[in-house]
């Protein structure tokens, strides 16, 4: 699995697609609504709203994903870095704040290759 | 060289800008100038212009005001440019003083500093990094930072080289960086399989030789009587 993570607005999944000729149709986009992931599409994009539906449903992202493991193993994921702001005032807010970065830290362990994106610019970190 | 800066507030984007330019200054003996483009609206702002300033002198920058329309005020093809700040420059022609908002202002300075990439060989641009925290801010203010990434994202692009400042740290970043052989396989496979398709596709363009019973169907089937009766039907 290669992550690739970056800030808002900095051209992850423009990254992602440059780099690997998938398409938009090989994307599967994560959404606050649903604790689900098409996992035959390559791309899984925002896995941290993905951690955000989890806490509404009162799951564990980290396990969700540590689960399904063998599905992700060959995919691209992409993550949004929200863990340099302010503490939100919200409390579902602030727990979603800090699972992302426990999801960070998890896919990080298990990624073969780590790419931070900087104004749509990449960089290997591991 | 034109050169892309960014990072977080205080870690040190503004002096390193400066001692870029003044070194290139020095290196080629081209005019060195400072675009400011902070509007100043209060007391804190002017006492940053000041600071700013101060730490300025004796190093040879001429100062060019340029809150807005920036490529109006650069004329000097042999110049030497540093432009603090894109985030300035962007909120002055984003927001009007009349509170409303000006939405296409992005498109419009990316558009502007890239003709000036091109025109230009000595520009520094230093941009501000707001792009990681959890909060969910006003859409006008989604607007705003949207807009400044894409900016950012053409300058970074455009440039030759992009920088983000950590607190004196820094960190360069290019297009020729490693791209992790993962991603090249899948580029490989999807590239392969793209190509299978089009050559299925080319085939299924040539003419096939008909179907031996197709003749013979479509002569014995009454089509113009089956519509004939639909269209009564219908009526």
């Amino acid at each position: 699995m290669v992550l690739i993570i970056g800030g808002a607005y900095q051209g992850m999944l423009e990254y992602a697609m440059e780099k690997t000729h998938y398409r938009s149709t090989d994307v599967y986009n994560c959404t606050r609504d649903k604790v689900d992931i098409d996992f035959s599409k390559r791309i899984i994009n925002n896995v941290d709203e993905l951690c955000y539906a989890c806490l509404k449903a009162d799951r564990n992202p980290v396990k969700y994903m540590a689960a399904r493991r063998s599905k992700w193993a060959k995919s691209v994921i992409i993550l949004n870095d929200i863990s340099c702001g302010l503490v939100p005032m919200d409390p579902t807010d602030r727990a979603y704040r800090e699972s992302v970065s426990r999801m960070a830290m998890y896919l990080v362990s298990e990624a073969d290759a780590v790419i931070r994106v900087f104004a749509g610019l990449g960089k290997r970190l591991k | 060289m034109n050169v892309f800066i960014s990072g977080g507030a205080k870690n040190g984007k503004s002096s390193f800008a400066q001692d870029i330019a003044v070194k290139m200054a020095k290196e080629t003996g081209r005019p060195l100038y400072y675009v400011a483009t902070m509007i100043p609206h209060d007391d804190e702002d002017r006492e940053r212009i000041e600071r700013h300033v101060r730490n300025r002198n004796g190093l040879g920058f001429r100062t060019i005001e340029a809150g807005k329309n920036l490529s109006a005020e650069l004329h000097d093809p042999e110049g030497i440019y540093l432009i603090d700040s894109v985030t300035a420059l962007l909120s002055n022609e984003m927001f009007r003083e009349d509170g409303s908002m000006y939405r296409s202002a992005p498109r419009k300075i990316t558009a502007e500093l890239r003709e000036m990439c091109h025109t230009f060989d000595s520009l520094i641009f230093v941009s501000d990094y707001m792009y990681s925290d959890a909060i969910d801010y006003s859409e006008s203010v989604e607007a705003y930072k949207k807009g400044l990434a894409e900016i950012d994202k053409m300058l970074a692009s455009e440039c030759d080289l992009a920088i983000e400042m950590f607190f004196g740290f820094i960190t360069e970043y290019s297009k020729d960086e490693e791209v992790p052989e993962e991603l090249l396989e899948m580029a490989e496979r999807n590239d392969a399989a793209e190509a299978q398709q089009a050559a299925f596709g080319a085939t299924e363009g040539l003419q096939r030789p008909a179907h031996p019973m197709a003749a013979e169907r479509e002569m014995n089937f009454p089509w113009a009587e089956f519509n004939k009766h639909r269209n009564e039907e219908e009526r």
